[in-house]
């Protein structure tokens, strides 16, 4: 009997069971389950205090459709997206092309670059919010100094998403620019080499044979930026807490303040917010890795 | 026509240059405005107009920014959370990465689909039902409630895969000739073939835990278990009141990640470059 276990755990096939266990049970645990129990959740009425679980069916998307601060969020989340994503992709492409070599220079540059993307968000948002405070604030005093006397930045209800955007795209580009300059010297040579001859400038080098080949790894570029654009919570939570005038509240952090923040604490309505932004982003994923395969066969 | 075409090159080089500088410039600004702002003295911080330069070089808020915040249960809360983790990650990734790459096993395929599947869930969505398991399990707010989710990390199965794809084939056909188990040709021959693989998922590991904030947010609300990104958004929240205080209690979190990338900066920037390639 003993050797019978023995033998069969000395199998191969045993083995690759053996060594994934320890991860599938943990991810089984707090990931699968949770997610399913997220789906259900959206149709309860239940409190931060758990006492009682009130099946309300679609009572929590009913009141959605008419809660003016899920759509305020919403509409937030996408502005912030709209301005992130693009900008935020060609100024990394930019830069990319700029710092691809491999001089000393170069390299120094992409280290120098990346840094902000290894500092939390919440020192860079901290950060950020004193350099644009209207009144101790560096940002301020050289703005004021340009003629603008009155200077709110982050105050300002029109400008805060704006600068919050902004200082995304500094604290994020490097990321991106990483992963484009790998595509980027991923790019055979000869490609080039040949389109010397042939007697192509820069330019049409660049729309011909560079972007072409970047198709991929821009899919996945814009892909990410754009699911964790539509999760951002550290940068607002830290320099507006959603401010001014809920003007720079997203939905992820709809969905925390609802459940967590104020009372009563509903849980079950937070994850019918959370429900949409799910489905949102898969919407989002799908289509996205649908348009860049297409793309990527038929070329631009 | 030569020479304009030479004037035309020198005109771009320079003007490359420019830009270069200039957006280094704007990336290294705001560190060293926070450097020097964490040695100003209060009122130096928030005098007009602000001048980058302290008046008098001073190390006070350094000193009292340990009796204004629980700096040392912080630091050690976010040191101990993302060590843990860190070292689980790196061998429970590699032990499940080798596993998808080496072995044949009835339902690899889908197994590993849907691992890749679990990579695109935000953890927005996971959120609320995990605040609600933790609670039912009775972790919520201890370093088991912090460290047990996070043990595994789907990214990193997947990077790690990547990694043993890449190795030659006839490895692990020796040791079992030889008639070692599967766990020791794993143990003895593999694991120390991927040291570099190890170092990049544990920098990536170690970086996202220690920079994390919905997620200790989330899962701590006693003062004693917050972490550094946690307690210092909290801290910020309503207001920035002590202004020196709060920055330097933000350079002492960014500290420990710094030093090591100025070491380390190879592995930093590789797990991000591999990222973006399909393997």
């Amino acid at each position: 009997m003993f050797k019978n276990i023995r033998s069969y755990f000395q199998r191969t096939e045993t083995a690759a069971w053996v060594l994934l266990f320890p991860s599938l049970l943990c991810l089984t645990i707090f990931l699968f389950i949770p997610l399913i129990m997220s789906f259900g959740l959206a149709f309860f009425d239940v409190t931060i205090f758990l006492k009682q679980f009130k099946f309300v069916g679609l009572d929590n998307f009913i009141e959605l459709l008419q809660d003016d601060r899920f759509w305020n969020a919403l509409g937030n989340t996408v502005y912030f997206t709209i301005m992130v994503v693009p900008c935020g992709i060609l100024f990394s492409l930019a830069v990319a092309l700029f710092v691809q070599g491999n001089s000393l220079f170069q390299r120094f540059l992409r280290v120098s670059y990346y840094v902000p993307v290894i500092c939390s968000m919440t020192a860079m948002g901290i950060v950020w919010a004193v350099l644009m405070d209207p009144t101790i604030g560096m940002f301020a005093f050289w703005i004021r100094q340009l003629g603008f006397e009155n200077v709110q930045l982050l105050k300002d209800p029109n400008l805060a998403m704006p600068l919050i955007a902004a200082m995304t795209i500094w604290k994020t580009f490097g990321q991106n620019m990483i992963i484009l300059v790998a595509g980027l010297q991923a790019i055979p040579d000869e490609y080039y080499d040949a389109s010397m001859i042939d007697g192509a400038n820069k330019w049409k080098q660049f729309f011909h044979i560079t972007l072409p080949s970047l198709i991929p790894t821009l899919g996945f570029c814009v892909t990410t930026s754009t699911i964790s654009s539509f999760m951002v919570f550290d940068q607002t939570y830290v320099m507006t807490r959603g401010g001014p005038l809920f003007r720079t509240e997203t939905l992820a952090q709809y969905v925390y303040t609802r459940g967590f923040v104020i009372s009563p604490f509903r849980l079950g309505y937070a994850s019918s917010v959370a429900f949409v932004l799910f489905i949102v982003i898969a919407a989002i994923s799908i289509a996205m890795y649908y348009f860049f395969t297409k793309k990527e066969t038929e070329g631009l | 026509m030569g020479g304009s075409v030479n004037v035309k090159r020198v005109i771009g080089r320079v003007v490359s240059f420019i830009i270069k500088i200039g957006i280094l410039f704007a990336v290294i600004y705001p560190f060293v405005w926070l450097v020097l702002s964490s040695l100003k003295f209060e009122q130096d911080i928030v005098q007009y107009p602000p001048k980058l330069w302290p008046n008098q070089f001073t190390f006070t808020q350094y000193i009292r920014v340990w009796s204004k915040l629980p700096m040392f249960t912080m630091f050690k809360n976010t040191l101990l959370f993302s060590a843990s983790v860190t070292v689980s990650n790196c061998l429970l990734c590699a032990m499940g990465g080798y596993a998808f790459a080496r072995i044949e096993f009835r339902g690899r395929k889908l197994l590993f689909v849907l691992i890749l599947m679990t990579m695109m869930i935000p953890f927005q969505i996971i959120m609320i039902p995990l605040y609600i398991l933790e609670h039912m399990i009775g972790i919520l707010d201890t370093f088991w409630g912090l460290i047990l989710p996070r043990l595994t990390w789907p990214f990193a199965i997947y990077l790690m895969r990547s990694f043993f794809i890449s190795l030659p084939k006839n490895l692990e056909e020796a040791g079992r000739i030889d008639g070692a188990s599967e766990y020791r040709i794993f143990w003895q021959i593999m694991l120390p073939l991927c040291k570099a693989a190890m170092i990049t998922v544990g920098i990536m590991t170690f970086t996202n835990n220690w920079n994390d904030l919905v997620y200790p947010l989330l899962l701590t609300n006693s003062v004693t278990m917050r972490t550094l990104s946690a307690g210092l958004a909290m801290f910020v929240g309503q207001r920035i009141i002590e202004y020196g205080a709060t920055l330097a209690a933000s350079m002492i979190s960014l500290i420990p990640l710094l030093a090591a990338f100025l070491f380390m900066q190879k592995y930093f920037v590789k797990g991000i470059a591999l990222s973006g390639m399909k393997i």
